[in-house]
């Protein structure tokens, strides 16, 4: 009997121990409602939205971030890149050369990242903005972190203004409800509305890769200046007006400074998404995504460069445009490619030599030579995937070259010449007697080349709906690109972009 | 009365009733029976050879008898001209005729009943057991003796081919990879879809905790009434393992085996001479001949030399028994540096107390520690890139480096990397039986599962990672896993008449921790540290150290009632109460119904006619309600801040700090899959000699887990895991054992298990989620197919189909050409998606194992093999192999050459091959030698293993596991069937070993 009873004590002790508690207990995250209370969880927060300007690793940039494909689609279907086909490489669906050839579908995967790439920003803001409301922060306190991130959430809905144009817009985080389009108006204002709103409390200071004030009226100056292909309504004065707003830049008298690994000491750049190897930031790795497996031997002699993918590169006569005094020549890479160890012309795989060329043979059926390669960011031996150099998203020469076609656009070219001859005068080149439309849109290709707003150029100038290489003349409903159609599928509510097939 | 007399009646309850009683009838007998008697003796052997301790003897017609002893031997005064029977539970009752000139010393060999043995079979159910006759549900057993044996590294393997219905799939011959299980063809999309683990009762432990060599029997759960009390977690099947624990008597048992494999099958490319000519014929000029014959896949392999030990001793009394076990497993790999060491060890000891067994204590211990160096899969397809020509070692012995990444030097990466893993595997157990109320059982258990993984990496400043150096570079992780369970369950057992009841209910409590931390840093002065002093690295990253913690928590209450009349008619319930905290705030419990019956018709009178030929026939009927909470990962269903790689700068201070964001879409309704299963079966047993089972199922799966893609806007990211979708699985098995020869000297027995199954996805939307296709089979990773998909998933189809154009062939230049929508046939550029089509499913139409022993005298001879048909696969492979865009550059299978092919791989059915197979998998030849002292024995033996594979399958091997080795799929079923560079080969082994029994 005595065992029957210790052994019936060990079971009971079995259900002391037990308990029907379910809930999940957190050990290396938070929960959000018990985060956001101190200034220092306040600029955690704050960060984040800084930190999805980089965009993230998603099931369809294949661990790339997604503002990389953000950038490949505006190139491609731009008059300057092309991303060709080079034997088996490159096909991946033909999502590149649909979008070459401007005949791209509404399940092209770049165009899906790049809707993503602006929908988790602006997600991320707004719940953000959903945490700082819980906070216990005064409401003054508060109103500078609001206008901060509502600027921040405008340069992304400029982004799909540019891009999609009629978009739902959504500011509430707790909202779940399916949104429906607005018109490309009703953003465009929207856009308009955030920036005025934000700018009483944004910073005035000069403040490296923060939303301040010159980054808010540089968004402006950029949505007056689009005014026109956005909304029918031309606003170059207006423009005009932002960009006269800005201060405290100037241009960097090396081009390449603002392209170097530390080109946050640039005096130039008005907003960058920042990277730092140390940081395990990946992203800004344009020349790798561009240059030859065996360039690294260029770099170094032992290869100590991380490895390339051979896919973009400039279109052909984008190389040639460039007279061979121009400075800025030097964003692309052209001709033998030398082997630090040997001293000679590297040998690919298949034994011809590495020389890039300007021509490439066809889009489809291109060789791996074929091509000149972009490398406007500073490549150097020793470097990883990590880079250190920041990805320029707006800098001064911008404004000034902005100045500059308003003042043609409003018909008083002499007015423009000291905003281009600043542009010019750094590159090496003459002014030309006559300042036109024609010059400024080549001007505006030679000095930005590469830099992810050639599209929007092309739109503005028309140039965009012409033929050009490997291309055919394009519909104007082309101007923006179709909404994805797995956000169709999964949101009966969205109606697709006129001209586009509904599904 | 003399004393022999006495001894009959010893061994019942000496009474002085019964002694009178006893007088009596002696008395009566002698005078019926005026002839003389005769005092017999002898001993009782099994068909093994062994003593049978407990075997009944008894003067037939009379009531005269006994037992054997524990020497298995016995006397018995007989009367002479009468005869004894001789009767042991689970073989065939033998007589012997008493003569005058009988001898004294009987030996008496009873020979197993297989039908018999079956039946009395003691069938492990789930928190208890059930004689195999009294069973309503579709459950699989499988004895120690007739599990997978020869050189086996995960558990699993001990299974293949012996359960119908039960797929174990391993992904290749790396000792090192485990195998993975599939029952009924899987219920989910994205959750692990592999059956629960039950060892000893304690559920959802890793399988490989136990060595084959302890196991004692297998019993998989296949239906949802037999696996319903495990609820949450029985949508996929339940694997119980009962171990073996002390047993009568003492003895020691030894096995030892060694082996070499090697490499069997290897992908035809050109040699170094093929090469030569090749471009001598073809004249290219650009062509590099490195001037070496290199043949790269063999650069690669070794010769593997393994061995395994194992010793158990064991020792049991009438109270208490005590088995220990150590094994020690040094399995090569046919690959250079690949392999497993393991050592384990397992000890159960059991108390027994009071007069009537009233109280029993029974403790576990399971320890194992593997010790491997994992295999960079990358020098596969490296193998097959680099030209013939190329030396493995320039002229300066150093690796040759030439090219790009994918020509990286695989021999190099496979050298120059030191990557130790180590993994420790604990289980332990305490559990407490009382007896009270004369039929009730009260039943505690207490165990802990501990299982930890350490890592260790160096790749030192001269080892070239992707073309470049890191500066030497370290890394050192750790991951544990605690599963510690608490769970306590009474049961009542009544027999009133033909009626019997056993009722059980019970509470659990289960308390899962996963933690790790590591490290990580680059940039070494010297190679000296290797892995040891991380500290030393100068250069490090924001990243480069983390640590992680989560918890989850499972409380269940469950209950099960049977029901039997007379043996002809049973009824069992169950219902499980499951409550998980990974469940969604709007659904944190689910209950777990079945209900089955059968149907003894063997045991009507009506058949009492067919008795000669038919000895059971058994119906069965079983439907329940199961489910699969694998795919919720912890804390999926919140609303989550966390730091992750979301670093900002901070221009204020100039200096890098982290950002916390919102992780995922919370999802509060979040909950376990449920697997809805009907099934139906026949068990039989004929001429006393065949004995098997049928089964048929329907089952079909609910609110599957799914990362759906839902519209953004509103949400914060583009997907969400939610219960969406619905896929059903339909299908039947059948099982056959038979004694084909049941001779003194010969016999023969085989045994059968053949499956079929049918899956479709039934439904993908509701009303908030739509989905028309998900896209799955990944070939990211493969030149040019960069975010392209081999497979889809979709309403009417199975998991795995292949999606994409029919190929029609080559036209007169070579290029492949296809068939469009229209029929008509086109070149790759003119197809459009429209054109797009069913090309097959991996989805085998059968499975089959088969198995054969045969003894002669003391040899014995084991034979075994298992094989799928009509399974497709995508050779991925080949598809990338043949592509004219290689030549001279890159290697090319031997075929390419004739192909004519000079189009650029695109994925069609060109490359999809029928995968089925048929696979010798054992052949064994044994030799037992008796030995004189007390039945101990030694057994030689002689045994092969993947002695023949029988396919059409062009690739190394039609054995492909079901997520990509590279580690680019990680879901459940999601890219199965695909052989991308696949192609760790299974090595042919051959092994000689020896089982050594000694008893005391």
């Amino acid at each position: 009997m005595k065992i029957k009873i210790t052994a019936a004590i060990l079971m009971s002790m079995l259900f002391t121990i037990s308990c029907t508690d379910l809930d999940e207990e957190l050990y290396d995250r938070v929960e959000d409602g018990n985060f956001g209370t101190t200034p220092k969880e306040i600029d955690a927060l704050v960060g984040g939205a800084y930190s999805s300007l980089r965009g993230f690793a998603d099931g369809i940039s294949n661990n790339y971030p997604t503002c990389e494909y953000v950038f490949f689609l505006n190139e491609v279907v731009s008059d300057e890149a092309t991303i060709p086909t080079r034997g088996t490489n490159w096909y991946d669906g033909g999502q590149y050369q649909d979008a070459q050839k401007h005949t791209w579908k509404s399940d092209n995967r770049m165009i899906l990242s790049a809707w993503r790439y602006n929908y988790t920003g602006i997600a991320k803001i707004n719940s953000i903005i959903y945490q700082i409301d819980k906070s216990s922060l005064s409401a003054e306190a508060k109103a500078p972190i609001y206008a901060e991130l509502k600027a921040l959430r405008a340069y992304y809905y400029y982004q799909l203004l540019d891009m999609f144009g009629n978009v739902p817009i959504v500011t509430d985080f707790e909202d779940t409800g399916l949104p429906s389009n607005s018109t490309r108006k009703q953003v465009y204002d929207f856009v308009e509305k955030e920036l005025k709103d934000a700018l009483p409390y944004l910073s005035s200071n000069v403040v490296y890769s923060k939303l301040t004030k010159n980054v808010a009226y540089s968004l402006l100056a950029r949505l007056y200046l689009n005014s026109e292909v956005f909304i029918g309504t031309e606003r170059w004065q207006d423009c005009l007006d932002m960009c006269q707003q800005i201060s405290g830049y100037a241009l960097t008298p090396d081009y390449f400074a603002n392209f170097a690994t530390e080109n946050q000491k640039s005096g130039e750049i008005i907003f960058a998404i920042p990277y730092d190897s140390k940081a395990g930031t990946v992203g800004n790795y344009m020349s790798s995504m561009s240059c030859h497996y065996l360039h690294r031997f260029t770099l170094s002699a032992t290869g100590d460069y991380p490895w390339s993918a051979n896919g973009m590169c400039a279109q052909p006569g984008v190389y040639s445009a460039f007279s061979d005094t121009d400075k800025r020549k030097k964003a692309m890479v052209a001709g033998d490619q030398i082997n630090l160890a040997t001293g000679s012309v590297i040998i690919m795989d298949n034994g011809e030599p590495l020389t890039y060329t300007e021509e490439v043979t066809s889009l489809a059926d291109a060789k791996e030579n074929e091509g000149v390669r972009i490398g406007k960011y500073e490549m150097k031996a020793g470097e990883s995937w990590e880079r250190d150099h920041d990805f320029v998203l707006i800098r001064y020469a911008e404004i000034l070259m902005m100045q500059a076609e308003c003042y043609v656009r409003l018909g008083s070219p002499d007015l423009a010449k000291p905003f281009v001859q600043q542009v010019t005068e750094r590159a090496g080149e003459e002014l030309p007697a006559v300042i036109d439309l024609d010059y400024i849109n080549q001007e505006l290709l030679k000095e930005f080349a590469f830099e992810g707003r050639r599209r929007t150029d092309n739109i503005r100038f028309g140039t965009f709906f012409e033929p050009w290489w490997e291309k055919g003349a394009t519909e104007k409903y082309r101007g923006i690109f179709p909404i994805p159609s797995t956000v169709l599928t999964t949101n009966k509510n969205l109606k697709q972009n006129p001209g586009y097939p509904e599904n | 009365m003399n004393s022999k007399n006495k001894k009959i009646v010893l061994h019942q309850m000496w009474t002085t009733k019964s002694m009178v009683l006893m007088i009596f009838m002696l008395f009566l007998s002698a005078g019926m029976f005026a002839q003389g008697k005769k005092q017999v003796s002898g001993t009782v052997y099994d068909n093994t050879g062994n003593v049978l301790p407990g075997a009944s003897i008894i003067e037939v017609g009379t009531k005269n008898g006994t037992t054997t002893d524990f020497d298995g031997k016995f006397t018995l005064e007989v009367a002479v001209g009468g005869s004894i029977e001789v009767s042991f539970i689970g073989s065939t009752n033998q007589k012997v005729q008493i003569t005058a000139s009988t001898q004294p010393n009987l030996e008496i060999r009873l020979q197993n009943d297989g039908y018999l043995l079956s039946e009395v079979q003691v069938v492990a159910v789930g928190y208890g057991t059930q004689k195999k006759s009294d069973l309503t549900g579709a459950i699989s057993t499988v004895g120690a003796d007739d599990l997978v044996k020869g050189t086996i590294s995960s558990t699993e393997q001990v299974l293949q081919g012996k359960v119908a219905g039960l797929n174990v799939i391993r992904p290749s011959g790396d000792p090192s990879a485990g195998s993975s299980l599939r029952l009924r063809g899987g219920t989910s999309l994205t959750a692990s879809n592999s059956p629960l683990i039950v060892v000893d009762g304690i559920a959802g432990v890793d399988i490989n905790v136990v060595q084959p060599s302890d196991i004692k029997s297998v019993d998989v759960l296949k239906d949802a009434s037999a696996t319903a009390i495990y609820g949450s977690r029985g949508a996929n099947g339940v694997i119980i393992i009962t171990t073996k624990s002390g047993t009568k008597g003492v003895s020691i048992v030894y096995n030892g085996m060694s082996s070499i494999g090697y490499v069997s099958n290897h992908l035809d490319l050109l040699s170094a001479n093929q090469w030569r000519a090749h471009i001598r014929e073809t004249g290219n000029m650009d062509a590099v001949d490195y001037g070496a014959n290199t043949d790269w896949q063999k650069e690669l392999e070794q010769t593997a030399i393994s061995q395994s030990h194992t010793l158990s001793i064991n020792s049991g009394k009438a109270d208490s028994g005590f088995r220990t076990s150590i094994s020690y497993l040094d399995n090569q790999g046919v690959i250079k540096t690949t392999g497993l060491e393991r050592l384990s060890a397992n000890v159960n000891a059991y108390q027994y107390l009071g007069d009537n067994k009233d109280v029993k204590f029974d403790t576990g211990l399971f320890a194992n520690i593997d010790k491997w160096h994992p295999l960079d899969y990358r020098i596969f397809e490296r193998s097959y890139n680099l030209n013939p020509t190329i030396p493995v070692y320039d002229a300066n012995g150093e690796f040759t480096s030439v090219g790009g990444t994918i020509y990286e030097n695989p021999v190099e990466i496979l050298t120059n990397r030191k990557v130790d893993n180590q993994r420790h595997r604990l289980l332990g157990y305490f559990k407490t039986e009382v007896k009270f109320l004369n039929d009730f059982q009260a039943v505690a258990n207490i165990s802990l599962e501990h299982n930890a993984m350490k890592g260790s990496t160096y790749k030192p400043s001269y080892a070239v990672m992707e073309g470049r150096t890191e500066d030497g570079y370290a890394q050192k992780t750790y991951a544990e896993y605690t599963n510690a369970q608490g769970e306590l369950y009474v049961n009542y057992s009544k027999v009133f008449d033909k009626h019997s009841i056993s009722a059980l209910a019970g509470y659990s409590y289960l308390e899962n921790i996963y933690q790790g931390f590591g490290a990580q840093r680059s940039g070494f002065v010297t190679d000296e540290f290797s892995y040891n002093n991380l500290g030393a690295g100068y250069n490090y990253r924001l990243g480069d150290v983390y640590s992680y913690k989560g918890k989850s928590n499972l409380v269940s209450f469950y209950a099960r009632a049977n029901y039997n009349y007379d043996g002809k008619y049973l009824l069992t319930g169950t219902v499980r109460r499951d409550g998980s905290s990974r469940f969604g705030e709007n659904n944190k419990w689910g209950v777990f119904p079945s209900a089955s019956a059968a149907w003894r018709i063997s045991n009507e009178e009506f058949m009492s006619s067919a008795k000669d030929w038919l000895g059971n026939l058994k119906l069965r009927v079983g439907y329940g309600v199961t489910g699969n909470q694998d795919g919720i990962g912890e804390y999926k269903s919140l609303s989550i801040l966390g730091v992750g790689n979301d670093s900002y700068y901070d221009p204020a201070t100039g200096t890098w700090s982290l950002a916390y964001s919102p992780k995922q879409n919370p999802n509060p309704d979040l909950k376990w899959e449920s697997t809805e299963q009907l099934n139906v079966g026949v068990d039989f047993s004929l001429f006393d000699r065949v004995t098997g089972s049928f089964e048929w199922y329907s089952k079909t799966t609910k609110d599957l887990l799914y990362t759906y893609e839902v519209p953004q806007p509103p949400y914060l990211v583009g997907n969400m895991l939610a219960n969406v979708g619905e896929m059903s699985n339909k299908g039947v098995e059948l099982t056959l054992n038979a004694d084909i020869i049941k001779g003194d000297k010969f016999t023969w027995d085989a045994n059968v298990t053949l499956g079929h199954n049918v899956q479709k996805i039934e439904k993908l939307s509701n009303t908030t989620y739509e989905t028309d296709v998900i896209y799955s089979g990944s070939l990211h990773g493969l030149a040019g197919m960069s975010g392209q998909y081999s497979q889809i998933i979709a309403e009417g189809y199975p998991v795995g189909t292949f999606w994409g154009f029919q190929n029609a062939g080559l036209d007169a230049d070579g290029k492949m050409l296809y068939v469009n929508a229209a029929g008509e046939k086109v070149l790759g550029d003119a197809l459009v998606d429209a054109d797009k089509k069913d090309l097959g499913n991996i989805q085998p139409d059968l499975t089959l194992g088969i198995g054969m022993n045969f003894t002669y005298g003391n040899f014995d001879l084991g034979i075994s093999g298992y094989g799928m048909f009509g399974q497709k696969a995508l050779n991925a492979t080949n598809m990338m192999l043949n592509d004219p865009n290689r030549l001279p550059a890159y290697n090319v299978p031997d075929d390419f050459l004739n192909s004519g092919i000079t189009s650029a791989p695109k994925y069609s059915d060109y490359w999809i091959e029928d995968a089925s197979f048929f696979r010798l998998q054992t052949l064994s030849i044994g030799y037992t030698l008796p030995l004189k002292y007390k039945g101990s024995k030694l057994r030689l033996y002689l045994m092969g293993e993947n002695l023949a594979v029988f396919t059409s399958y062009k690739g190394v091997d039609p054995e492909i596991g079901l997520n990509a080795q590279d580690g680019s799929d990680q879901s459940g079923l999601a890219a199965p069937g695909i052989d991308k560079y696949n192609n760790y080969p299974r090595p042919t082994t051959v092994s000689v070993g020896l089982n050594f029994t000694l008893n005391n």
